[in-house]
C-alpha cells in the first residue's frame, strides 16, 4: 500500500507478458485480439500487463509466462558482459519486475540472475558516474534501466555537490521552476 | 488494451523533469473517468448474469465470474492511476508554495486545474496561519545562513518596498545590503542575486 501513488511501481506494472487462460471469462473480448465473441475461451493464451496478470493468477485463473527479457538470449549477454547489454530496450524495469514476477512463475534461477546483473553493472555505473566528464553525455546512458539511471544521476549530483562545496559558492538560488522560462522569454 | 490510456497519464508525468509542472491533461483524464464508467456497466450486467441464473454472486467461478473480476481489477487499476496523477501533481503543487510564496506567476496558474488551484489556496492559507500561530516564516532560511546580511544585485525594477530593517529603493542593476530573510524571497523569484566575495 505504501507504494500506491509511486509512479515508477505504476509504469512497471504495465509490462506485458503471455498468460495462459484456465478459465474462459465472459465479457472481456478486448483483451483477446483474436476472439470472435466478447470472450476469452479457456487455453487461450493472450498478452496482459502485470497488473492483470498477477491479480489473475492469485485467483489461480491463469498461468504466467516468462517475460521476453528473461529470456534464455538475455541471460547469455548478461553472462557475457553485464555492461554492455542494453537492459532498457528490453525492460526499463528489468529489476523490479523481476522481483515481482519471480514467485509467479516458479523460476528459481531469476533471483540470483539479477543479483548477478545488478552488481556487475552497478560497478561499472558507479566509476562512470564518478569520474565521467560531466559536459556530455555518456555513450552507455541509453543502455540503463530506470533504476540504474537514478543511481547514476545520485552518483552525478554527490560529485557536483562535493565540487561545489569544496569551490564555495552561492548557496542561494532562484526557484528552478522559474529558469527556464526567463531564458525562453528573452 | 485495459488501462492503457490511465498509464499513459503517469508516463507523461514520470518524463517531465522532476518537480516541474506539465499542464492538466484534463483530456485523457476525462477518458480515463470515462473507461471507469464503462467498466462498471459492463461489472453490473455481468453481476445481473449471475444473479438471473439464479447462482450464488459470492461463490460461483464460471466464466461471467472471471469477466466481472477483470472489469473490477481494471477499474481499480484506473483509479489507481488518476488518483497517483493527482497525488503527485499535489505534492509539486505543495511545494511551489514553499519555493515561490503565496502568489503563482501567471504561466505556472494556467498550468493547474480548478481543483488544483484551490488546493494550493487552502493549502498556502493553512500554512500562513500556522506561521502566524508560532510568529515564525517557515519558508525562509531553508539554507543555515551564515551572516544575517548578504549583498545583493537587483535584476528588475522592484520600487521602493518597506523591509524589516529599512526601505531602500530596489532599482534594477542597484546594488543592496539586505537582510537575509529578507533577501530570500527576491532572490527565489528570480528578481536579485546573491554577489558573492
Amino acid at each position: 500500500m505504501s507504494r500506491y501513488f509511486d509512479i515508477d511501481d505504476i509504469i512497471m506494472e504495465d509490462e506485458h507478458s503471455a498468460v495462459f487462460f484456465k478459465v474462459g471469462a465472459n465479457g472481456v473480448g478486448l483483451l483477446d485480439p483474436s476472439a470472435e465473441t466478447n470472450r476469452v475461451e479457456q487455453g487461450s493464451r493472450v498478452e496482459l500487463p502485470f497488473w492483470l496478470a498477477n491479480e489473475l493468477y492469485l485467483r489461480q485463473a491463469v498461468s504466467v509466462n516468462v517475460p521476453p527479457c528473461f529470456n534464455l538470449k538475455t541471460r547469455r549477454e548478461i553472462q557475457a558482459d553485464a555492461a554492455c547489454v542494453d537492459l532498457r530496450s528490453r525492460c526499463p524495469y528489468f529489476y523490479e519486475l523481476g522481483c515481482k514476477v519471480a514467485p509467479l512463475i516458479g523460476d528459481r534461477t531469476i533471483g540470483s540472475f539479477l543479483l548477478y546483473a545488478f552488481m556487475n553493472r552497478f560497478k561499472d555505473i558507479l566509476s562512470k558516474a564518478h569520474s565521467a566528464a560531466f559536459a556530455v553525455a555518456p555513450r552507455f546512458l541509453p543502455l540503463l534501466t530506470k533504476e540504474e539511471m537514478q543511481l547514476y544521476e545520485a552518483a552525478c549530483s554527490s560529485m557536483t555537490g562535493f565540487k561545489k562545496w569544496r569551490v564555495g559558492g552561492s548557496r542561494f538560488e532562484k526557484a528552478s521552476i522559474l529558469g527556464k522560462k526567463k531564458r525562453s522569454s528573452e | 488494451m485495459y488501462g492503457r490510456r490511465a498509464s499513459q497519464l503517469l508516463k507523461e508525468l514520470s518524463t517531465s523533469e522532476p518537480g516541474q509542472l506539465t499542464s492538466f491533461n484534463t483530456d485523457v483524464f476525462d477518458q480515463v473517468l470515462k473507461e471507469c464508467n464503462a467498466h462498471h456497466l459492463e461489472l453490473q450486467s455481468l453481476m445481473r448474469k449471475i444473479q438471473e441464473e439464479e447462482l450464488d454472486v459470492q461463490t460461483t467461478r464460471n466464466a461471467e465470474h472471471f469477466g466481472a473480476v477483470i472489469h473490477h481489477l481494471s477499474l481499480m487499476r484506473n483509479k489507481r492511476c488518476l488518483m497517483a496523477y493527482m497525488y503527485n501533481r499535489a505534492e509539486i503543487i505543495q511545494s511551489l508554495r514553499w519555493k515561490l510564496g503565496p502568489v503563482l506567476p501567471q504561466e505556472i496558474q494556467e498550468k493547474l486545474n480548478f481543483s488544483e488551484e484551490e488546493y494550493f489556496k487552502n493549502y498556502s492559507a493553512a500554512l500562513e496561519s500556522y506561521a502566524s500561530e508560532l510568529e515564525l516564516d517557515l519558508t525562509v532560511d531553508m539554507v543555515p545562513p551564515k551572516d544575517p546580511y548578504i549583498k545583493v544585485r537587483v535584476l528588475d525594477d522592484i520600487g521602493d518596498v518597506l523591509l524589516s530593517d529599512q526601505s531602500p529603493n530596489l532599482a534594477r542593476h542597484s546594488i543592496h545590503f539586505l537582510k537575509r530573510t529578507d533577501a530570500e524571497q527576491f532572490i527565489s523569484q528570480g528578481l536579485m542575486e546573491e554577489l558573492l566575495g
